[in-house]
This record gives C-alpha cells, structure tokens and sequence, in this order.
C-alpha cells in the first residue's frame, strides 16, 4: 500500500516581495535603469547571470535580468527596454514607488563558472540591451581584475545614442591594466569617433591564446550566429563559450513551458548556458 | 497485481449508496451523461454516474489545474494574499490513461518546486479509479503506450467485474478509510481476479505496445528531420484544441485582472498551448518556433522525448481525445507508428 508521496509545497512559489525604487536614469528613451532596495531588507542573493520575474500589480509579470553584481546589501539594479504592458506601466513610476519581484531565478554564472574563469582571459561581447545582463559579470570581474589574465569586454549598439550605461563604459575604457574595452556602434554620428560596423568586426582585433580564453556572449539571437563564427574562427574551444539566452519565462520555475528550448527548461538550465551543452539543441537560435 | 486477500467486492447498490452517503463530506465528481454529453463533473446523487468507458472531451486534470484559477489576489497599494481554493473532493471513475496523466501531472507540479495550487487540490482528493475492461472506443491508444493498467495513482480502485458487481482494489490508507466508511463490502471469490484479467485480456487480445517504446527517447531525437513532421505540419491548423484536451499538456499563462475600481486585482493562471502561434515569441518580438511544424513537432516531443526521459515513462497516455478533438486528423498514434516505423 503506497501513500499518495507527493513533493512539499512551496506556498511562496508565486508570492512576490516588494522592492522600491531608489534610483532612475533613462539611457535611451525606451530604456531604463532602476536601482531598488528590497522591503524586507534581505539581500537578492543571486549570481551574475540570474533573473527575476518583474511586476506590477495589475499588471503582470515580465521576466527581467538582473544588472548589478551580487552585494551584501539589499540593493539591486534592474534595465528593461519598454516592450511590453508591464514594462510601460515600470517606465511611469517614479523614486519612492514600489515593485514586485519573485527571484533570483535561473542558472547563472555560479560558482563553478566563476572558479572556472580565474587566471583566464575573459572575453565579454555584449550587443545591445544583452549589455544588462553581461553588467552583472562586468562589475563582478572588473574591480577583481587582478585575478584574471586580462579582460577584453566588446560592446555593440545601434548607435550612439544607444549606448547603455555610457558613464560606466567610460571608465571602464580609461582602467587601462588589463582590462580593454572595445565599442562599436552599427550607425555612426557626427560625433562618434570609435569604430562603425557589426559587433563582429571587433573579434579578429583581439590577441588571444583560445585555450586559456573563457568567451562569454549576449546579444540579440542573430548576433549569436556571427560572433560563435568568429569565435570558432579564434579557435575558442566550445566549451570555453558560454552564452546567455532570452526566452519568455512566465513562471520562473520550471511550469508554464513558455521558457522551454528543446527538451531545455531555460528558466531552470539557462539562462547561462556551456556552449558545447547546448550544441546540438535546434531551438537555441 | 492485488493481492487475493486484499480483494473486497461490492454491488453496485452498495456502492451507489455509499457514494450517495460520501456526499455529505465531500464533492463528488464523475463521469456523468447529466449535461447531455459525457463529462467529468460534479454530481448531486449517485444515480447521475455513468459507468461506461466513455472518453470525456475534457481529461480530470481540469480538478487540479483549472482552466482558469487565481494564484494570488491583491490590492494595488501593495497588499497581497496568496489564494488557494480547495474543497475535500472525490474524484470517480478515473480511468487507467487519465490515472497515468495525472500521475505525470503530480510529478511536474511538485518537480522541486512544489505548485501550492495544485498540490493544495491535489492533496484533498481521493481518487477512485475505475479500471476498463476493454478498448474504449477507436482512437484511444493506451496499450500502445503501457497505459492500459494503473498499477498505482488511485485511493480506490474498481474493476467492472460483472453488470452489478465491482472488484476493489485499495491503493492508500485514506482509500482503506473511504471503502470501510462508506462502502458495505465482502470478501471477493477465490477466483473473481482471474475471471476479471482473463476477459480484459481477451479483450485486449490483438493490442501489442509499440514494440521500442523505452527507445523513444533516442528515436525521436534521432528523427528530427523525418519528412513526415513536414507532412502533418502543414496540415496543423494552430488551434490548440490538443492541448486543451490533453490530461498531461500543463503549459500555461499567468496575467494580471483588475477590478473596475482599479483598487483590488488577481493574479490569474489560464491554459495556454505550445501549438499556438505565439507561444514562444518574446518581448523583442522574435518567434523562437515560427511554424505549424516545428510546434507540432515540439509538442509531440514533449510527450515521446524530453517529458519522456524526465519521467522515464511515455508522456502520452494513448487516451485519444487529441485524435479525437483534432479538427486536421493528426494523431500522435500516427505519429509515433511513422517515426518509430511500427505499425500497428
């Protein structure tokens, strides 16, 4: 005789928490930076790399990457590019409102991932809005420079006004040591000096040893095509390649399958993925 | 296979009338006729039941996961409670492909994430299933699948031993406490078990398993190309009807509803479908799976490889409502027969 063994439930699987807005910057007109601080006063918890399903009573829920490191503290940074419902109602509040959150969720860079990084050549190519979540990695690494080889972040964007986080770029760029800082915009302006062209462009002007580079890349899913060309190009190994995926995660925990890719759940193996784990999954790009 | 001393028997007056008692604590719901169309539904006297094999269009796993539920409910200053809604339940006459169904169902919602919604409902039903003595009707499929006998996922298990006569089996100590609260019962013969398997097998005679079903896995995976996705793609009209009717299909859609003061809202789970044109799109607008093909194939592979290697049993249970809810005749039978080149 079997008893019916069902798994515990988790009564805080769809409960949000509330964090309010400290901080707003526009980089672009669609898109916005926030800078929150959670009500309860716990820290996020999370690993570059993770998300949070966003909301706004009454509104919905959106999936949405987390921008800062991981800290101590109860803050966190969210940018989102004004899509959707839940996304245009985020862009009407102001300092002082409150939104929901449920997360951290998802495969990060974990610990592993960041051991595995130690000592190597880093290679972050980030194109367009997939800057935000590579941001998390970005300012993990980079006060930490030291304990890498070097750092190589290339940066692609529409144009010049797209830029995301332009103060940040600009002192990353004027680090020197060893962390070098590569932009290129697809239009230039009158006042744009830096390189014009497709991300892809900038990958042969980076001096690299492939077994000792770890290449992490974000983008819009047409950019993966070229830049894991390029790379291949390189002669990075595959597994040396990680990638970080947009899906539409409804749920955040494995359920509504709207995340799904192949047999792969993205909101639970994703969204950071090995490349060479993912190799032969059609539904990747 | 029962033990013969743990066999009761019941006539179908006693069991009728037990259940007729059982409806002071509970909500019963079963396959009933009362609407003009057979469906699982709740009844208000036992006499409603209808014991035939019928397939219902809806599968039982609407008792768990209903079309449309609340998961929390809110007022837009910020308060916010969790709303879990669930009465004790009995739920009868499930049959051995929708006890496999809500098997799977079971394992994906608890799946270390355990779904309160549905484990809630879950928990505070008492399942007695209704075993089927024979082949429904023409497009159920479950011996193809292994689905054909429910070994576990029941409280209470009943087997149509004869026009008025039942064999139960019992599956949970809570289905041990229902048949000696409410049911008046003997012993059963020495030899009705053998009776009862020796005509489901005579009825079963000429249903073979599809002959590399543990090999699914690897056989789909391997036949990602197969023209024959192409061939029942395009005649995939994107409707969702599967989906819908499907009793181990749990993809859904959570959105927000307010209330006309704009004061009070919910946070609301519905059904969606994966054949839908835009199940996969996402915010920037691109479409991770475009076609009526690749849809298809996707869902097809989901019941006979990804939940399949999850599981490790068949995600499809052979019930036949998709075949049968299909307005373009695609079948995963079909399907399966072509891919894994076994015909029946």
């Amino acid at each position: 005789m079997t008893n019916l063994n069902l798994q515990p439930k988790n009564e805080k699987l769809y409960f949000p928490e509330e964090a309010e807005i400290l901080e707003i910057k526009d980089f672009t007109p669609k898109e916005r930076f926030f800078r929150l601080a959670i009500k309860s006063g716990r820290s996020l918890g999370h690993f570059p790399g993770q998300f949070v399903e966003v909301s706004v009573l009454g509104y919905g829920e959106a999936p949405i990457s987390i921008s800062s490191p991981p800290s101590k503290d109860n803050q966190f940074h969210l940018c989102f590019r004004t899509v959707g419902d839940v996304t245009n109602k985020l862009h009407t509040l102001k300092v002082g409102d409150s939104i929901f959150f449920r997360g951290p969720f998802g495969h990060g860079f974990d610990g592993k991932i960041l051991q595995r990084m130690r000592n190597q050549h880093l290679l972050l190519i980030a194109g367009g809005i997939g800057y935000v979540p590579l941001r998390s990695l970005i300012n993990f690494v980079v006060p930490e420079r030291k304990n890498y080889q070097h750092i190589t972040i290339l940066a692609g964007f529409r144009t010049p006004q797209d830029r995301m986080y332009p103060d940040e770029l600009k002192s990353i760029a004027q680090l020197g040591e060893n962390v070098t800082l590569l932009e290129t915009v697809d239009k230039s302006d009158v006042k744009w000096q830096g390189n014009v062209g497709v991300i892809t462009t900038l990958i042969p002007k980076v001096e690299l040893v492939p077994q000792e580079t770890i290449a992490i890349v974000c983008g819009p899913p047409v950019m993966f095509k070229f830049v894991l060309k390029s790379l291949a190009d390189k002669q990075i190994p595959q597994e040396n390649i990680y990638l970080s995926l947009e899906r539409r995660m409804k749920c955040g925990v494995g359920k509504c399958g709207h995340c799904q890719m192949g047999g792969v759940y993205v909101c639970q193996s994703g969204p950071v993925f090995n490349y060479a784990d993912i190799l032969n999954n059609r539904e990747t790009f | 296979m029962p033990e013969k001393s743990a066999l009761l028997h019941v006539t179908k007056a006693a069991l009728l009338s037990g259940l007729d008692n059982a409806l002071k604590n509970y909500a019963i719901a079963a396959l009933t006729n009362a609407k003009g169309a057979p469906q699982y539904d709740y009844i208000t006297k036992a006499q409603e039941i209808d014991f035939r094999y019928t397939q219902t269009v809806l599968s039982p796993k609407k008792f768990f996961f209903p079309t449309e539920e609340d998961l929390l409910e809110y007022q837009t200053d910020g308060k916010i409670a969790t709303k879990i809604a669930t009465n004790p339940t009995v739920l009868f006459g499930i049959h051995p492909c929708d006890l496999h169904g809500i098997k799977i169902l079971d394992e994906a919602f608890a799946d270390g994430n355990g779904d309160p919604n549905y484990l809630a409902k879950r928990e505070n039903t008492l399942i007695i299933g209704l075993d089927c003595k024979a082949v429904c009707d023409k497009h159920a499929f479950c011996y193809r699948v292994a689905a054909q006998e429910a070994p576990e996922g029941f409280d209470v298990m009943l087997y149509f031993a004869d026009t008025n006569d039942f064999l139960i089996k019992i599956g949970t100590p809570r289905g041990e406490d229902f048949v000696k609260t409410y049911l008046t019962t003997a012993s059963a013969a020495a030899d009705a078990w053998e009776k009862y398997r020796h005509a489901k097998k005579q009825n079963f005679a000429n249903c073979a398993p599809f002959k590399k079903l543990d090999k699914f896995p690897e056989i789909f995976a391997q036949n990602e190309d197969h023209a024959f996705w192409q061939k029942e793609g395009s005649r995939c009209l994107s409707c969702g009807s599967c989906i819908m009717v499907c009793p181990t299909c749990y993809c859904f859609d959570v959105t927000d509803e307010l209330e006309l003061n704009l004061a009070k809202g919910a946070r609301t789970r519905k059904w969606d479908a994966c054949m839908l044109s835009d199940f996969a799109v996402v915010a920037g607008g691109e479409n991770f799976r475009h076609s009526a093909t690749e849809r298809l194939k996707h869902r097809i592979n989901r019941k006979f490889n990804y939940l399949m290697s999850k599981h490790g049993r068949s995600v499809c249970v052979g019930c036949g409502r998709c075949v049968r809810a299909c307005l373009a005749d695609i079948s995963p039978k079909t399907i399966a027969e072509t891919i894994a080149d076994d015909k029946e």
